[in-house]
């Protein structure tokens, strides 16, 4: 069965008989079982243009349906309903109620680029992965992903300072995710770490905690990436025929 | 290779790009990294005020932010003077390749990061100017197999280890243009050179098949339960393959190793004893340096026992 007619045998759409009289001829027991007809009309043709404008999402048109993407995909191997493949193909006929189905687990790709590494078509699934997860949100269709809300802290920590201090990013990740930092496994880890850690460098790890390691003058850089992220933010609306947002999220 | 030290002179003075990991929870890798540049008479010079490769954070948000962040290391490099820039953590390596790639390859890329580039008061960095490299590339090219079995003091011999990449060393194969260019060269299928480099220090690499999987680090907080699988996968099947330790050249896998290691003992119930340390402290051990230069009590993975055991460090 081809990949798209999936739909047509989930359980919801099977219909069972337990007595049934075709043209006077009883075919119960031979003829229990039927599928619920369907026509599909509710297309969203734009769909596979709306990715596309969407940073990874270009060449999804080259998608020639071949499979290698999701008999790699490390995802796909733990869940198989993470399924690359028959996304790229719901997106380019436009079914978007089927694709909402499967909304809140596209955004736990990995990027590990597997698919990518196995794709004969140069699609670049990974990209189109994040292109989605992306579209899904800023279509209203999902809540921002942990993944993306981590994105942004981290994003922003960059924009500000021009590095990472890692202990701060995780504060900033829990308190926006409302998660405790305090999971017992956890302090346990940290606490034996600790124990064993010399003086100078628990000085150090608690001095960078404070000070905020960052690149030297940064600020016009700063300005500079947060000026392009918010054009590109303006464009990335309307290529999805969305108003314009009425304030950044962060 | 100049005849006496039998270091080749290409590598011999590399710039050295740390990245933000190497400086909190990977810090044990740069202490080690630099303990065996310094022990094999090798000279890194950090980059002067480096920033962020971008990381994949930044990619997700844009692409081509991210290739404005590494492109602007790269300027750094060159503006130092070096042709080579060397980066042991596997990010940081595979963004400032991806850079180079698509500032050579996408018009529309280099248009962006020239924009970003005059907005910030910076000199854009054309693409062919620096090569980065790996810290394996770098060990391999400047000492090679021959050069490290020369130096080695303590032989890792009885140890078995499993040789881990990692996704972003390899992955995706285009970027890596001088991969997979037939023997000699790094497979981005069956990567060898940390196996190589192990072997000449004297471990017994195993069979593992395992290399190039997945460990989740990109979520390795914002989906837990995916890199708890995905790392228990990796922990169990170096146990499966006889491993007494597996060999990492990546911050965000090493911690991600061990963080998920610890909380699959408490989530899962699964408890693994297969220990994780970076290529750089075996290597640094081989080569006669302590345990404590190379930084193995700053690793989460206890290795301190095993290695005593087997006369290291």
């Amino acid at each position: 069965m081809p990949i798209h007619e999936k739909s047509l045998i989930r359980p919801e759409s099977l219909l069972r008989q337990e007595k049934l009289v075709l043209d006077g001829v009883d075919v119960s027991g031979d003829w229990s079982t039927f599928i619920e007809s369907r026509v599909v009309t509710d297309y969203n043709e734009q769909m596979e243009e709306e990715i596309a404008a969407l940073p990874g999402g270009e060449f999804i048109h080259r998608c020639w349906q071949c499979g290698s993407c999701t008999n790699s995909c490390t995802v796909n191997a733990i869940n198989p309903e993470f399924n690359p493949r028959y996304w790229i193909y719901l997106i380019r006929l436009g079914m978007e109620q089927e694709l909402l189905r499967d909304k809140d687990i596209i955004w736990q790709c990995v990027s590990c680029n597997k698919c990518t590494y196995a794709c004969p078509r140069d699609v670049m699934p990974e990209g189109v992965m994040k292109a989605t997860a992306h579209w899904l949100e800023l279509k209203g269709h999902t809540t921002p992903s942990p993944a993306m809300v981590f994105d942004e802290v981290f994003s922003d920590q960059v924009f500000a300072t021009g590095k990472i201090e890692e202990g701060r990013l995780m504060r900033g990740f829990f308190a926006r995710t409302g998660q405790k930092l305090t999971e017992d496994w956890f302090v346990r880890l940290i606490r034996g770490l600790v124990t064993r850690l010399p003086l100078g460098l628990l000085a150090r790890l608690g001095w960078a905690a404070v000070r905020h390691p960052r690149t030297r003058g940064w600020r016009r850089r700063r300005q500079a990436m947060t000026d392009y992220v918010a054009e590109q933010q303006v464009m990335h609306r309307a290529a999805l025929r969305l108003p314009p947002a009425t304030e950044r999220r962060r | 290779m100049s005849e006496k030290s039998g270091i080749s002179s290409k590598y011999r003075k590399v710039a050295y790009y740390p990245g933000c990991a190497l400086e909190g929870t990977g810090h044990a890798y740069n202490r080690s990294t630099k303990a065996v540049g310094k022990a094999l008479g090798l000279d890194l010079v950090e980059l002067k005020n480096w920033n962020c490769c971008g990381a994949m954070e930044v990619k997700n948000i844009d692409p081509k932010l991210q290739t404005f962040l590494s492109a602007r290391n790269l300027k750094i490099a060159e503006e130092m003077g070096f042709a080579t820039v060397m980066a042991p953590c596997n990010g940081c390596y595979h963004n400032l390749k991806k850079a180079e790639y698509d500032l050579a390859h996408d018009p529309a890329t280099r248009e962006t990061v020239e924009m970003l580039s005059a907005k910030a008061g910076d000199v854009a960095y054309q693409p062919g100017h620096v090569s980065t490299i790996h810290a394996l590339d770098w060990i391999r090219e400047a000492i090679g197999e021959e050069g490290l079995r020369a130096r080695v003091r303590n032989s890792l011999k009885g140890l078995k280890i499993a040789n881990y990449y990692g996704c972003m060393y390899t992955r995706p194969r285009h970027i890596f243009p001088e991969k997979d260019q037939g023997p000699g060269s790094e497979s981005t299928n069956a990567p060898h050179f940390m196996d190589d480099l192990l072997a000449a220090a004297g471990a017994e690499n195993v069979e593992y098949p395992l290399k190039t999987a997945c460990c989740g680090g990109a979520h390795t907080l914002s989906d837990s339960n995916t890199s708890t699988r995905l790392v228990l996968n990796l922990l169990t099947t170096a146990e499966a393959c006889g491993a007494d330790v597996i060999a990492t050249e990546c911050p965000t896998c090493h911690s991600g190793l061990e963080l998920h290691q610890a909380r699959a003992a408490k989530v899962f119930g699964t408890v693994t004893h297969v220990k994780i340390l970076y290529f750089t402290q075996l290597l640094g051990m081989a080569l006669g340096l302590s345990a404590r230069r190379v930084g193995v009590h700053e690793n989460l993975s206890d290795a301190r026992d095993l290695l005593r055991a087997r006369g290291l460090g």
